[in-house]
């Protein structure tokens, strides 16, 4: 039992990160119907900003995480408006190789810059434990990531749901033409969606690489895009609230499948996440809070 | 300015048409030669490596990049993951060669049979998955390679972390005269210089047998894949591509044509495979990763998306920019930093932005549009018709790429598009 809610919180606290970038994720695919593959290598960039800004500049860590938030959000817009938006968004090769591009220029860039060698990141949160029963221990860690991935979407609920900006990008969102007729200024808007997604990753991969078992390296968000991926598929691609219960699932599912299935050890955690992948876009492809999409031919 | 006009079907352009392939065959063989000992040309201080192994490789990865062409090039289906069927191929070779001491061209009744199955098996929930979920599932698969080559069960057939070593290597019959070939080339006055001096060591005439072989091997691959798009499945598939639901409109068995494609895709991976560990003799679990597939989409993309000579160009891009690339140290204005690096990925990673923007058919697409100034084939009149001479004064060589793409229709205005 112990052992259980061991794995249980660690599966909170790796699925809340899964939840922040796959909100990320479903940002961009609400504004632009993509999935952007760049997004975790763009995150790790702007968690090696914030690195650079609190270890050599000497800026206050939170400062620094929102600094790198804003300079992430200004990238974003600048990709969207050069790189996504000359293309045609119905067709999905050319913008799924753009953000292949994108994905192998941030990671070669950040490993030209900053190398590979692992690097700690500035402490974020308070250590210690906040609760334990015997082996069981919930960090202040887990908790702060819960509380900041429930305070992200608060924040992203009231900014589409109260700002002129955010009743502007669901309009766009959920009909491009139509919004465009009723005089929404489209491409800004898109942009928008963007820099909000590129800020929001950012703030992702510094929480994620803040767990003091974790380091920052340019690779480190390989992995954790997939799993994001998964949990944003799991969770409809379209939903912010499924983003975040598919993330928390899918680290639910990476902790305690791996500990308690006897035959799938722990190399294949992301062979599971890919499994469960599979397994829902075959039998709703829409995801669990998705919109169903309707081909007219 | 056409300044050649070919009619399909006569004696001219069957001569043409075979001339061309000759040169070509004797291109590649002069290449052999020319490079077998490792060739070096150095540029400010940096001296890059242009020799036949390099050449092997990249060989593997154009089969692989051969294999996107028909499953995204002309399916048009993003499966992306072509490292995971590499990865297998390559495995399982090794196995098969080191552990139970096949020969190598026996590996390839196993592997292609072997790849093409999990290619239709991976391809079947595929059927449901499409677009971009389908290249986030073959991406994630890409991903997922390595730690399965790395599970404890696996160890014993695979090497593990440390990676599974082949030591038989394809040593040359005696009988061919590599020898006495590489002595008379060095004989021509003028070009002799260009092929080494004195006999072949005895690792050069390997290396020249093993760029035979894969040749060999990628022409016989490139041949039944130019036959199978240009067949009835081939049809189905670009239609397939173009829109899908009036494919299936027009009696086109979607799931059928689009496993086909996935098994015939994968198979050439697993090919591809075979190549790759038969020239550097490892295969290890690092070598098989997300990068190697986004790299093989660089190919593709590079090369030209649904033509096959792209397969060749991109196979060659992928192995020498990041070997040129790293083994670059010293360029004038460019800081240090910048060379040491994953500069090649970074090249790589531009490369594929700037050419989707300004040349979105690749390299393939410009060199035939420059060469459709000069050359020029037509079609043969139907019976009872006769063709017009060709009008030389306003040449229009986009026509005859847009009409051999069968692009044009789209274009033109028959069609109304929505």
């Amino acid at each position: 039992m112990e052992l259980f809610i061991a794995r249980l919180f660690d599966g909170i606290s790796n699925g809340a990160t899964y939840a922040l970038i796959a909100l990320a994720l479903v940002l961009i695919y609400k504004a632009t119907t993509l999935i952007n593959f760049a997004q975790g290598e763009m995150a790790m960039f702007g968690a090696f900003i914030v690195l650079v800004l609190a270890t050599e500049r000497g800026v206050p860590i939170w400062l620094a995480v929102v600094i790198g938030m804003a300079i992430s959000a200004l990238i974003g817009a600048g990709i969207e408006r050069t790189l996504i938006r000359p293309f045609d968004p119905a067709d999905h090769l050319p913008l799924v190789i753009i953000t292949l591009g994108l994905f192998l220029v941030f990671g070669a860039t950040a490993g030209i810059i900053w190398r590979f060698d692992p690097r700690p990141f500035p402490r974020m949160f308070p250590t210690g434990n906040a609760l334990s029963f015997g082996v069981a221990t919930l960090t202040w860690y887990t908790v702060c990531v819960v509380l900041t991935v429930l305070i992200v979407v608060g924040l992203l609920t009231l900014l589409l749901n109260k700002t002129k900006i955010g009743l502007a990008f669901r309009a766009v969102s959920s009909n491009l033409e139509s919004s465009e007729l009723s005089g929404i200024r489209v491409g800004p808007t898109l942009q928008f969606g963007w820099a909000l997604a590129a800020a929001v990753g950012t703030l992702a991969a510094s929480i994620y690489v803040a767990n003091p078992l974790f380091q920052l390296e340019p690779s480190v968000m390989a992995r954790v895009l997939i799993y994001s991926a998964s949990a944003a598929a799991l969770g409809g691609l379209d939903s912010l609230g499924g983003a975040i219960i598919g993330g928390i699932a899918i680290g639910m599912v990476q902790s305690i499948i791996v500990q308690y299935v006897p035959f799938i050890p722990n190399e294949l955690s992301l062979a599971t996440a890919v499994a469960v992948l599979v397994l829902v876009l075959v039998f709703k492809p829409s995801g669990l809070f998705g919109t169903p999409q309707v081909e007219r031919v | 300015m056409a300044r050649f006009h070919f009619v399909e079907g006569t004696t001219s352009y069957r001569t043409y048409k075979w001339s061309m392939w000759a040169l070509w065959i004797i291109v590649l063989l002069l290449i052999a030669f020319a490079v077998a000992d490792t060739a070096q040309i150095s540029i400010f201080d940096n001296s890059y490596n242009l020799g036949l192994p390099r050449i092997n490789k990249s060989i593997s990865f154009m089969i692989a990049i051969l294999g996107l062409q028909v499953v995204v090039g002309y399916t048009g289906q993003l499966a992306l993951g072509q490292s995971f069927f590499f990865g297998s191929g390559a495995y399982m070779a090794a196995y098969l060669v080191q552990d139970q001491h096949w020969p190598w061209a026996a590996t390839l009744l196993v592997v292609v049979p072997f790849c093409f199955g999990i290619g239709v098996l991976l391809g079947l929930p595929a059927l449901r998955i499409r677009g971009l979920y389908l290249a986030l599932v073959t991406l994630g698969m890409a991903a997922v390679f390595p730690s399965i080559v790395l599970l404890d069960g696996l160890d014993e057939y695979t090497g593990g972390a440390s990676g599974k070593t082949v030591d038989s290597t394809l040593a040359a019959p005696t009988w061919l005269p590599f020898n006495g070939v590489a002595n008379f080339l060095q004989s021509i006055p003028f070009f002799g210089q260009y092929f080494g001096e004195g006999d072949l060591s005895s690792r050069e005439t390997e290396r020249i047998w093993k760029y035979m072989l894969f040749v060999g091997l990628t022409l016989i691959c490139v041949w039944l894949i130019a036959n199978l798009v240009k067949s009835r499945p081939g049809r189905a598939m670009r239609a397939i591509r173009d829109n899908e639901t009036s494919a299936a409109v027009s009696g086109v068995n979607l799931a059928w044509q689009k496993t086909i494609s996935f098994g015939v895709a994968s198979a050439l991976g697993g090919v591809g495979g075979i190549v790759y560990v038969a020239e550097l003799g490892i295969a290890s679990p690092g070598d098989f990763t997300q990068l190697l597939a986004i790299f093989f989409i660089v190919g593709l993309v590079v090369g030209g998306v649904g033509t096959l000579p792209g397969a060749v160009v991109g196979g060659l891009v992928i192995t020498f920019i990041p070997e040129w690339a790293s083994s670059t140290s010293n360029l004038p204005g460019v800081p240090e930093r910048w060379l040491q690096g994953p500069t090649g990925t970074f090249i790589l990673g531009v490369l594929l932005i700037i050419l989707t923007f300004f040349l979105p058919g690749g390299v393939v697409a410009s060199a035939r549009h420059f060469k459709a100034r000069f050359v020029r084939v037509v079609p043969a009149a139907p019976p009872g018709y006769t063709v017009a001479a060709p009008d030389d004064s306003d040449d229009e060589p986009e026509m005859v790429d847009a009409l051999e793409s069968g692009e044009a229709i789209g274009d033109s205005g028959l069609v109304d598009r929505p």
